[in-house]
């Protein structure tokens, strides 16, 4: 099988100062990015998919970033992929999720694939609405929110969350799948693994090379982004040292009282 | 002119709140905007959840009940959505920020050619034009998006945002829609259900979490869950207390769970972690509940009660229950 998975590069989380007050802009500047912890399930799914099935099946890690993000890349690799597809154009810039999901659509094709697994979500944006748009441009059944996932070749057969428990769900190949953290625990790169990557191929798409039709980037966005605001911190609130628990229970009480929150 | 369409999301026959609020809100968007209100139901159910989703005073519901509906998760709701967007025109869509909402949402902006905005805590229309909210980053920033180049708009909104309100004219129009008998590529066995169906965190307009502090799984039963109850709201956790397995990681606030906007928080043995408050920044009153005066949510809570969670939790139980006798 032709695995590809798909991974975003997104600021760290633990870098917490990420507004500049004065533009109201993303610092981008001296902000690490990083691997979307999400996609790290999808790696490691991919990864044991491959392991199981150990028929030459393939995992490639496909991102659409700037160049800058090739070190991100390697870090996929080092967990263990085959190779990588970065799509990077600087038309792109300011794609929205339409955008977003037909460029990578379009690379896609390019590619081939048997299963294309996503993570989740991202954790800059956070829409996760990126797998169900982009398997409808690609025309492929798009199965999400996936916490156990097997395959023989030409079937996926899945158990997808719901808000009360789980179904199974089965789906012929090519398709996409989105997986939860539930899935699995994802492997940390090993030393073999990181000197490895460093050799495996990442090759280049630019928009040229990829059967792309629409307006790019800013252009071609069904959404423009009006305003950036910081909102105000949350401020440092009472503080009361509790002796036991009626007074602490008290304190609680007689403060959701006054909030009217009872 | 334009029209605004709700996807009313349902579980056998019972309309979800957060597609009730959004019923609800539909209505003033849809005068700023010159245009009718429309619900769509689709999948085994939806006539009853139909007939519960009148009082919110939507002008049309198209309802698709039967056939291939019954079978399939997402791809016949996705169906019903496109066929009455379609049939409406130009339209504003607005879709719960759950997991078949976003699904839904997501599909059929794709298949409009459609713009969608995500996770939206508020929707105003200013001149004919629809603008939304949206907490990013982890509600480190927010985000003010419109619509351009595009007939159709798609909003996924926040549960919790707009309230609910039985409208002063029920809707008197119900229309069938019917689905082309088409086969699916998915198949889909029963929902098995692993937890008794309880409030999800997404919805509550209160949540109780707990963290590594309560020390093992039981707390959430004995401790944790009663004073949500007593509340009338959901029981939430960290993921300190997920990874532990404690509890299913549907209850998990924060970065890699869900991103909440209660009315009320209460954090019980949480330490407040970055991670853990992207998730829960944006709620309305944060209490905490530390023996520590020093962690990170003493930064931002409202009110921090340094003590026992083991001693204050059954306290305060009683009183709220005392209370609600009255
Ligand atoms: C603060 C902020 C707010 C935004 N608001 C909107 C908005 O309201 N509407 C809108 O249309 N756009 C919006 N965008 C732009 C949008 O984030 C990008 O178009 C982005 O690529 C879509 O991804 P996501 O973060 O929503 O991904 P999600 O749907 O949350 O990610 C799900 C999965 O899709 C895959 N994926 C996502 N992006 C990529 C990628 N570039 N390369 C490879 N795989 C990927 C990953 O596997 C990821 O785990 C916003 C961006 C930011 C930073
Ligand atoms: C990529 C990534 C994603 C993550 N996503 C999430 C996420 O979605 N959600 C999340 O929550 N975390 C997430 N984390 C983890 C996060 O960083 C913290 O580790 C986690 O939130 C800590 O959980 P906690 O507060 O329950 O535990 P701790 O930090 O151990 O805090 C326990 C607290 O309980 C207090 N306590 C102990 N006993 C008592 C007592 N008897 N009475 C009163 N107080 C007591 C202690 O003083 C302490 O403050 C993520 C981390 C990473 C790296």
């Amino acid at each position: 099988m032709k695995i590809i998975v798909t991974v975003k590069l997104v600021p760290d989380t633990n870098a917490d100062k990420r507004i500049d007050p004065g533009t109201k802009r993303l610092v981008r500047t001296g902000v690490e990015n990083v691997l979307n912890p999400f996609d790290e399930y999808a790696i490691e799914a991919a990864l044991q998919l491959r392991e199981k099935r150990n028929d030459g099946s393939t995992v490639t890690i496909f991102t659409m970033a700037p160049e800058s993000g090739k070190e991100i890349v390697r870090k996929a690799l080092a967990m263990g992929a085959d190779d990588a597809v970065m799509l990077s154009d600087p038309k792109l810039e300011g794609s929205d999720i339409a955008g977003t999901a037909h460029a990578m659509a379009a690379a896609l094709k390019k590619t081939g694939f048997d299963l294309i697994l996503c993570g989740t979500q991202s954790t800059d944006a956070i829409t996760g609405e990126v797998p169900g748009f982009l398997a409808e441009v690609l025309g492929v059944p798009g199965l999400t929110y996936v916490r156990k996932l097997d395959s023989d070749g030409t079937t996926i057969n899945a158990q997808r969350e719901t808000d009360l428990g789980y179904v199974d769900v089965s789906v012929a190949t090519p398709a996409l799948v989105s997986v939860t953290k539930a899935i699995n625990e994802p492997r940390y790169p090993s030393l073999k693994g990181i000197m490895g990557a460093k050799k495996k191929e990442i090759k280049m798409f630019s928009l040229a090379d990829v059967d792309f039709t629409r307006a790019a980037g800013s252009d071609g966005a069904k959404t423009e982004l009006l305003e950036l605001a910081t909102p105000p911190a949350r401020q440092k609130g009472r503080v009361v040292n509790a002796a036991d628990g009626t007074e602490g229970a008290g304190a609680i009480f007689d403060f959701l009282r006054e909030k009217k929150l009872l | 002119m334009r029209d605004v369409i709700v996807f009313i999301e349902q579980r056998a026959g019972a309309p979800r709140r957060v597609s009730l609020e959004l019923a609800t809100k539909a209505q003033d968007l849809a005068t700023a905007l010159g245009g009718k209100t429309h619900g769509v139901v689709a999948g085994a159910g939806a006539s009853q959840a139909a007939e519960a989703t009148k009082a919110f005073g939507l002008g049309t519901l198209h309802v698709a009940e039967g056939g291939v509906t019954a079978e399939y998760l997402i791809d016949p709701l996705v169906d019903a959505l496109e066929a009455a967007a379609k049939a409406a025109g130009p339209a504003l869509i607005l879709v719960p920020n759950t997991m078949i909402g976003r699904d839904v949402g997501s599909r059929v902006a794709a298949r409009l050619d459609a713009g969608i905005t995500s996770d939206a805590t508020d929707v105003t229309v200013a001149n004919g034009k629809v603008s939304t909210v949206s907490p990013k980053l982890g509600g480190l920033t927010i985000t003010t998006c419109a619509f351009k180049n595009t007939e159709y708009g798609v909003v996924s909104v926040r549960p919790n945002v707009f309230a609910a309100k039985p409208a002063a004219s029920p809707t008197s129009s119900l229309e069938t829609l019917t689905l082309p008998a088409k086969k699916y590529g998915m198949k889909m066995g029963a929902e098995v259900e692993e937890a008794a169906p309880e409030l999800g965190v997404e919805e509550a307009s209160t949540v109780v979490s707990g963290g590594r502090g309560l020390g093992g799984p039981e707390p959430f039963t004995t401790l944790i869950k009663p004073l949500a109850e007593a509340l009338g709201g959901a029981v939430g956790a960290s993921r300190a207390a997920v990874d532990a397995g404690w509890i299913p990681h549907a209850h998990q606030v924060g970065q890699t769970g869900k991103t909440i906007s209660p009315s009320l928080y209460i954090a019980v043995g949480i330490s407040g972690a970055i991670q853990h408050k992207v998730g829960m920044r944006t709620a309305g009153t944060i209490v905490a509940i530390n023996k520590d005066a020093n962690v990170p949510i003493a930064d931002f809570a409202d009110l921090l009660v340094v003590g026992d969670l083991f001693q204050i939790i059954p306290e305060l139980t009683k009183r709220v229950e005392a209370e609600k006798v009255h």
